[in-house]
Order: structure tokens, then sequence, then C-alpha cells
């Protein structure tokens, strides 16, 4: 029985293209505890996602290791929950169908399956939409449902890349409250992989900040807030404080250009 | 109440059934005007009346041979169907198999296949088999062109998702990709439903002793321009149930897969 503890271990993603050697991931060990949330920030195509990839068992992984519970994920397993940017649900299903889908596929009891998918249902507030398709759905609520999804088959982990990234604003608000409150009630081991400071302080317990190309982990910051977390917390000087200083991380100040940059010139 | 309620009624059935439906009358009037007023001989140009008249007279002929150009046009369709999705799953199966046919199968579409009739003749004999293989060889194109159109069209997050899962190929493909590539195939089937039915016709003007094609060219021998227009509507109504098959497959196809 898995109990959804990840080790990553100098864990190295090269690619080959025709011309280039791309080293995407560099070295990056961590490691999650059962149940906790771990937001990997970094800005956009640092090679976080390769990593979270790597986790999910859907790449290989070029140097060093992944451990699940002390095994090395050597592929895709049934305990990982998975959410996209985007909310890849079948245009064709239903809502409750997209939400039982991995549950048919892995041929589990269905009847259990159908009974843990409306409690899910009914967590996010998607109750009455059941029978509702995709296409008539709001984007938020299309990413709700593949909250559902990723949970149907009760995973040990869930791994969600950039999932509310192609939402607006205020929806993406909303989303982090469902998702704090849902990871509340269902607690996983997550890891988020996000782009956004005030996102990943929000929802996370630790932050893991991801560098540019090749992706090196340069800071491992635990987030001070109590849970259950509200909204509120947002506009407190703590909350401010710490996005600051992971701003700072990320982008470092614009008036000095890096020694490379003034040399090239 | 009532004028909102016909207004409603018109909103529903006015655009799509009134409009065409007007149309052809006034084409059809138009037609009978010209025919009948001009002075226009029946060899030329017969009224819709003279038609209806020759349709009526020559029934049961017509029927016969419509029933021999219909089934000729099924199994072609059948076949023309099969060979093609088989194709296109070759094709998708295998990067290698696609690059050695693709190029090959776009080119076999471009050439101008009707005038290769004569062809079938020669090699196959004047039976059903040479008429069946030839409109089978014009059909089959657009099906697995659309086909394996369809089958690379599946969204590439939710093919991840189906790996993340834990899907088998074969359930990745018939959950997934069979259900994405629908739409493609069942228009390039809608293609091959018409397609077939032009090439049994055209294998029949080349040689036959039933079908339609036979029933016109023999009426044309004897200036029978109404006969002529009477095997048309006959062929219409074999062309139009031939097309009424793959929309109900179509709709049948996507209740299945909505599960």
């Amino acid at each position: 029985m898995t109990e959804g503890y990840i080790e990553a271990a100098g864990v190295r993603k090269i690619y080959h293209t025709r011309t280039d050697r791309i080293e995407a991931v560099a070295g990056v060990s961590f490691a999650a505890a059962k149940g906790e949330f771990v937001a990997i920030l970094g800005p956009s195509g640092c090679g976080k996602s390769t990593l979270l990839m790597m986790c999910a068992g859907l790449e290989t992984i070029t140097e060093g290791s992944i451990r699940l519970d002390g095994a090395p994920i050597a592929g895709p397993r049934s305990s990982i929950g998975v959410m996209f940017q985007d909310s890849t649900l079948l245009p064709w299903k239903s809502v409750l169908n997209n939400v039982l889908f991995p549950a048919r596929i892995q041929g589990r009891d269905m009847a259990v399956a159908r009974d843990r998918a409306k409690m899910l249902i009914e967590m996010v507030g998607l109750r009455g939409f059941e029978s509702k398709r995709p296409h008539e759905l709001s984007g938020g609520m299309r990413q709700r449902a593949a909250i559902c999804r990723a949970l149907v088959t009760d995973p040990d982990i869930l791994l969600m890349d950039e999932p509310f990234s192609a939402l607006d604003a205020i929806t993406r608000d909303e989303m982090n409250e469902a998702l704090m409150d849902i990871w509340e009630k269902q607690t996983k081991t997550a890891l988020f992989v996000t782009h956004s400071i005030r996102e990943a302080v929000f929802l996370a317990d630790r932050v893991l900040v991801m560098t540019r190309r090749p992706a090196r982990i340069v800071e491992d910051l635990r987030i001070p807030f109590e849970r259950p977390r509200r909204a509120g917390i947002q506009e407190s000087v703590e909350f401010n404080r710490i996005c600051s200083g992971l701003r700072a991380l990320i982008e470092p100040p614009r008036s000095r250009p890096a020694p490379e940059a003034v040399a090239a010139e | 109440m009532s004028e909102s309620l016909a207004r409603e009624a018109w909103r529903e059935i006015g655009p799509r059934v009134l409009l065409p439906g007007a149309v052809g009358v006034i084409v059809l009037g138009g037609w009978q005007a010209t025919a009948r007023l001009g002075a226009i001989p029946d060899v030329l140009l017969p009224a819709p009346t003279s038609i209806l008249a020759r349709l009526v007279d020559a029934g049961p002929e017509i029927a016969h041979h419509a029933g021999v150009t219909g089934t000729e046009s099924l199994l072609t369709f059948c076949i023309a169907a099969v060979v093609g999705i088989v194709i296109a799953l070759v094709m998708s199966a295998s990067a290698w198999l696609r690059d050695a046919l693709y190029p090959n199968l776009v080119l076999f579409q471009v050439i101008p296949k009707v005038a290769l009739a004569p062809l079938f003749v020669i090699w196959m004999g004047i039976g059903s088999p040479a008429r069946v293989t030839f409109a089978v060889f014009i059909s089959l194109f657009p099906v697995a062109i659309a086909c394996f159109a369809g089958l690379s069209r599946a969204d590439r997050h939710i093919l991840l998702l189906c790996r993340a899962i834990g899907a088998t190929p074969l359930q990745t493909f018939v959950s997934v990709r069979i259900p994405f590539a629908l739409p493609y195939l069942f228009s390039g089937l809608k293609i091959a439903a018409t397609m077939a039915v032009i090439g049994v016709v055209v294998g029949e003007f080349v040689t036959s002793q039933a079908g339609i094609g036979y029933f016109i060219l023999h009426a044309s021998s004897r200036a029978d321009t109404a006969g002529i227009f009477a095997a048309l509507i006959g062929l219409c109504v074999v062309g139009f149930a031939l097309y009424a098959l793959v929309v109900l497959a179509e709709a049948g196809a996507r209740r299945w897969w909505r599960g």
C-alpha cells in the first residue's frame, strides 16, 4: 500500500534535438512528505513541467531517480492523479462520465467509483451539471470536473501542471479557494506547478523556486500560514512580504544587467 | 398568442424547409412553363409533368434497374469503407508505413480516376466484379484520407492523460482516438457514398446488361429524354438511401461513444 512520499534525488533531464542538446532539468533534489502540498514555482519554460511529468512517469529520467514510497518510478501508475493546464475532458462525454473515465480505464468497481464521483462532484459545486457536456460549461467548471477526475480513483498523489493558468484572474482566485477547500477535505501529497507567486504562497506548505533552463531549485521555502486557510490571508503583510521575497529570487533587479549580457554587447 | 405561435413555427421550419421548397417549386414551375409555352419538343427538354408520366409508366422497370445499381453501390460502399479504414489504421499505426503510403495516396486522389473505367473492363471483363472494383477504386481514397486525418486529430493532452492513468494503447485507441476521428471518418464516408453510386453508373455506361446506367444509355439511343430524367429520379433515390444510411450510422456511433 502506498503512502505518498515522494523523493527526487539528482534528477536530470536532457533532450536531444537534431542539432542541440538541451538540459531541461539539472540535478534537482527534493522530497515531499505524505499529505504535504508542495508548489514548484518558476518562470515559463523553466523545465518545471518536465520535472512534474517525470514524477508522473510520463517522461524518462536521464539521470538520478524519483522514488515513490521508496520504489523508483518507472512508468505511469494508478496511485497518481494528474491535472493539466487544459481540462482535457472528452468533449463527447458528460461530466459524470468524464469524471468516471480513469476508473473505467483501470477496471475499478464502478459502483464504488460512481458514489465517489457523485461525492466529488457535489464537493466542487458541480451538482446538477452531471449530465452536461464540457462545451456547456465555463472554463472554471471544466477545471472543477478535471479535479474530480484526478481524485476519482482516490490516488495518494496529486500532480498539477499549471491547472488554472488558462483561466481569468477572478475565476483563478475562485479555483484556488475551491482547490484549497477540497485538498483540506481530501488530503493528498500534492505537487503543484505554477508561475504565479501568489497562487504558490496561498496554496502550498512549501514552495520550491526554480530558475530558468536548466532548471535548478534555488529556494525551498516553508509557508507559515495555518490551515484551514481563507482567501483573506492574501491581504496580510506577512503574505505580501513572502511574495516579494520570492519575486526577488525569480526576477533579479532590472537596474543591474547580468555580467554576461554586458559582455555580449 | 396565436401570432407569436405562428412566428415561432415560421422560425422553426421557415428557413429550413419552406424556403428551399419554394425555390424548388419556382424552378420546376419555370421549367414547366418554358417547356410548354416555349413549345420545346419533349426530345430536347421534356416538361416535369411528362417526366412524371414516364416515371409512372416505366416505374417497375426503373425500380428494377435502380435495385441493380443500388445493390452494387451498397456493396461498393461497404468494401470501400472497410478497405479505406484499414489503410488509415495501417498508416496511423506506423510512421514508417505512413511515410511510404500517404504521399502516394494523395497523388492517386488527384488522378481523374473516372477516365480509367475501360481499363477495368480489360482487366476483369464485363461483369459485376469489374464495375464494383472500379467503383471501389474511386470511392476508397476519401475514406482512407479522411479517416487517417481524423485518427491523428486526438488532443495531445488527452493522450497524455490516457498514459498517466495507465490506459493500454488499445483502450486509448477505442475510447479516445476513434471518437476524435468519427466526424472526419463520416465526412469521408459521405463522400464515398456518392462516389460509389457515380462509380457504379459510370461502370454501367461502359458495360452492362442492367442498372440505371444501362437504362439511361438505352433510353438515350431511343431519344427517350423523359425516360433519362425519370431514371435520374430513380438514381437520386439510390444515392439518397445510401447517404441516409451513413447519416444513421453516424448518429448511432455518436450515441454509442457518448456512453
